[in-house]
């Protein structure tokens, strides 16, 4: 059996090219081909306007997480600890409370999540019991300004939306 | 030694002690015989049925292990078709009515309902009727919190309460399917021992309100100690755990099984003394009346004692041996009048004849081997003429009230080596911080002569010296525990013979 061998055109050796500077105003007639027809009509860009046009997030990707609530707006989470213990990278902070809004007997006081730690591998959500973590807010920059701000903690989990419908999601695999 | 028999387990030939039941006498050989009634402190029930063994061409040939003495020749069969059936479907019959929320049970990771799903069962459930609804979160009194719809209905809190502690609170009502513990109506829960129906229960439906939602069992560290509580010196569980930026803290006592000391069980304040090692430690030095650093606080205090003519060094009866001996010939350098006075911590009346002692020091017994004097009056005389008065951690304000306290020490300085702060560690001019008994290695002699050693469990982020180091760097020979056994085995004709390296899991009795 004969290994197939393909060969790499070489480009810059012959006496046109070494001579550099038709080869700058070619490079140059390209880039002003581009620019005028992006100036006169850029429907047909090949990059995408970001921040402006965000990018289409399928419902698999592991973005920020979130906490989930029952319809009644009570949260799913009982605080079992199955995400912390499942953490590879432990960024994962629960204290665990009396529960008193009539459902089960156990909620978490405090739910830490530290983005700066966090990992996003999505053991958390597989670990989780209660489908009560999701990643799927859709948000994948996360940014601030000091490392406090990094450190999410139960109410903004709580309060941030799903990105995507209950039948996309468990579409998505979930 | 007991007399011992063979007999075959699974074909297996194994050797084991006469007359104790199967589980006990198999289980010491390795071999696992599943229980959830039988317990050894509470003997055979024969309730639950899941350690139905075959006993090959026996008559009858189905036993419960836990109420079959093991006799010569004895042909046990473990992983028999039929015997694999049995367990699988007493499981299965268990978990019928079980309520499965293990993510919010606090004895998940140590049930026992758990550990034999796992290994005998492992199937979903085949019922389509709806479980059995019973109370959840009932409050039985002494911290006890009990959820009907765990319970397997073994009996051991009940013949807990019954056998071991004759109080009876509890009992078994109905039959069947409402068949549930509970306690008389208006009569909780009232014993000083009521907590171990916590660890008696294999599965979840006791739990202890202290210990609620704290912390998931799996991280927790559990290392062995002894219960500084009272002088009995009760062998423990110290289950902690340093979460992440956090502290090392302690989250419960367990009893550790002793039979020489303590049995199976121990007592619910010494369980709650835990509590003391996690709050209101000392933590900052004090040098002069205003706060330091600990090394000019410990530097103050041996300018002091050299320049102090009459020192008094009062040692806690709590101190391990070690600490004792150090302080003692620190004393002894320093011509320093040694005094152990801790009257205010024997409780008179308060003891019973099971575990808790009068006496709520742990080492008592240790101050009268190494001959610390402990009587009031020659504590008192040496303080009249005493310039400075040097604490070890005794808590004085036990056997004084505070303006006794005042009298007592009159413009006599007054320095503190202390774990606790408090109206003591205020009102010294030198106050330096130590290792409580969770964070030392040590030894203590209970109230029967038992010698116990302990080792090292908690260590904290910023751990303080123990007082044997702080003795040494106060000026004292004495720089570690294997100098001070060295010594005291030559000094004490009790400890001549004794290896501390030697001393069994079990504590080692010694004849004075």
């Amino acid at each position: 059996m004969s290994i197939k061998v393909k060969t790499i055109v070489r480009y810059g050796r012959s006496w046109q090219e070494r001579l550099y500077l038709i080869e700058v105003f070619k490079g140059m007639a390209c880039t002003f081909r581009h620019f005028i027809t992006n100036f006169l009509d850029n429907s047909k860009l090949y990059v995408r306007h970001y921040p402006e046009v965000k990018p289409e997030i399928t419902p698999r990707w592991r973005g920020r997480h979130r906490l989930t609530t029952h319809e009644d707006g009570t949260i799913k989470c009982v605080a079992c600890y199955m995400c912390q213990t499942n953490c590879p990278a432990q960024c994962i902070q629960i204290e665990a409370g009396e529960r008193t809004d009539g459902r089960t007997e156990k909620v978490p006081l405090k739910f830490d999540i530290d983005l700066l730690e966090c990992i996003y591998c999505g053991y958390c959500v597989e670990a989780c019991p209660m489908d009560a973590i999701r990643m799927d807010t859709g948000i994948f920059s996360v940014t601030a300004t000091n490392r406090e701000e990094m450190k999410m903690t139960i109410d903004q989990l709580r309060s941030t939306p799903g990105a995507f419908s209950e039948e996309e999601y468990k579409k998505g695999g979930a | 030694m007991a007399e011992m028999v063979k007999l075959s387990v699974n074909g297996q030939e194994v050797e084991v002690e006469a007359g104790k039941n199967l589980i006990d006498a198999v289980g010491a050989v390795g071999i696992e015989i599943p229980h959830l009634c039988y317990h050894p402190a509470l003997g055979a029930d024969g309730n639950c049925r899941m350690c139905l063994v075959g006993i090959e061409d026996g008559r009858p040939p189905l036993v419960p292990a836990c109420k079959t003495p093991a006799a010569e020749g004895m042909k046990v069969q473990l992983d028999a078709e039929h015997i694999k059936k049995i367990q699988h479907d007493v499981m299965e019959l268990e978990l019928i009515n079980h309520p499965t929320d293990c993510p919010i049970c606090d004895q998940a990771g140590e049930c026992a309902l758990q550990d034999y799903y796992q290994k005998y069962d492992g199937q979903e459930s085949r019922m389509t009727v709806p479980q059995v609804q019973k109370s959840k979160k009932l409050d039985f009194g002494c911290g006890v919190i009990h959820d009907q719809e765990r319970c397997i209905l073994c009996a051991r809190c009940v013949r807990f309460t019954r056998q071991i502690t004759k109080t009876g609170e509890l009992g078994i009502v109905n039959r069947t399917d409402d068949a549930r513990v509970t306690t008389f109506p208006g009569r909780p829960l009232n014993n000083r021992y009521a907590l171990n129906v916590v660890d008696l229960c294999p599965v979840g439906a006791m739990t202890s309100s202290d210990f609620r939602f704290k912390q998931r069992v799996w991280f927790l560290t559990r290392d062995k100690g002894i219960c500084h509580g009272c002088s009995k010196g009760c062998n423990i569980f110290i289950d902690h755990h340093k979460e992440k930026y956090k502290d090392d803290i302690i989250y419960r006592y367990r009893p550790f099984v002793n039979e020489q000391v303590n049995g199976y069980f121990m007592c619910d304040e010494g369980r709650m003394t835990y509590k003391k090692e996690n709050q209101d430690r000392l933590l900052v030095a004090k040098a002069n009346n205003a706060e330091s650093i600990i090394s000019s606080a410990v530097d103050s205090l041996k300018n002091s004692i050299s320049s102090s003519n009459k020192p008094v060094f009062l040692v806690s009866p709590n101190c391990s041996l070690e600490q004792m001996y150090a302080i003692k010939k620190l004393g002894e350098a320093k011509g320093a009048t040694v005094s152990g006075f801790s009257d205010g911590y024997i409780l008179e009346g308060d003891g019973d004849d099971f575990l808790i002692q009068d006496d709520k020091a742990a080492n008592r017994a240790g101050l009268e081997l190494l001959g610390v004097d402990t009587t009031k009056e020659a504590f008192e005389s040496a303080m009249k003429e005493a310039d400075l008065l040097v604490n070890f951690n005794n808590d004085l304000a036990k056997s004084y009230d505070a303006a006794a306290l005042d009298e007592l020490i009159g413009d006599c300085k007054f320095a503190m080596v202390a774990t606790t702060q408090d109206a003591l560690t205020e009102k010294a001019e030198i106050a330096i911080p130590a290792a409580s008994y969770s964070e030392y290695s040590g030894s203590v002699i209970n109230t029967d002569n038992i010698l116990q050693m302990f080792n090292k469990a908690v260590v904290k982020n910023e751990p303080f010296d123990d007082i044997v180091n702080i003795v040494s760097r106060i000026g004292g020979d004495v720089n570690e525990n294997s100098a001070a056994w060295a010594g005291m085995k030559a000094s004490v004709p009790a400890l001549k013979d004794v290896e501390p390296e030697q001393i069994p899991e079990q504590g080692l009795a010694l004849n004075s």
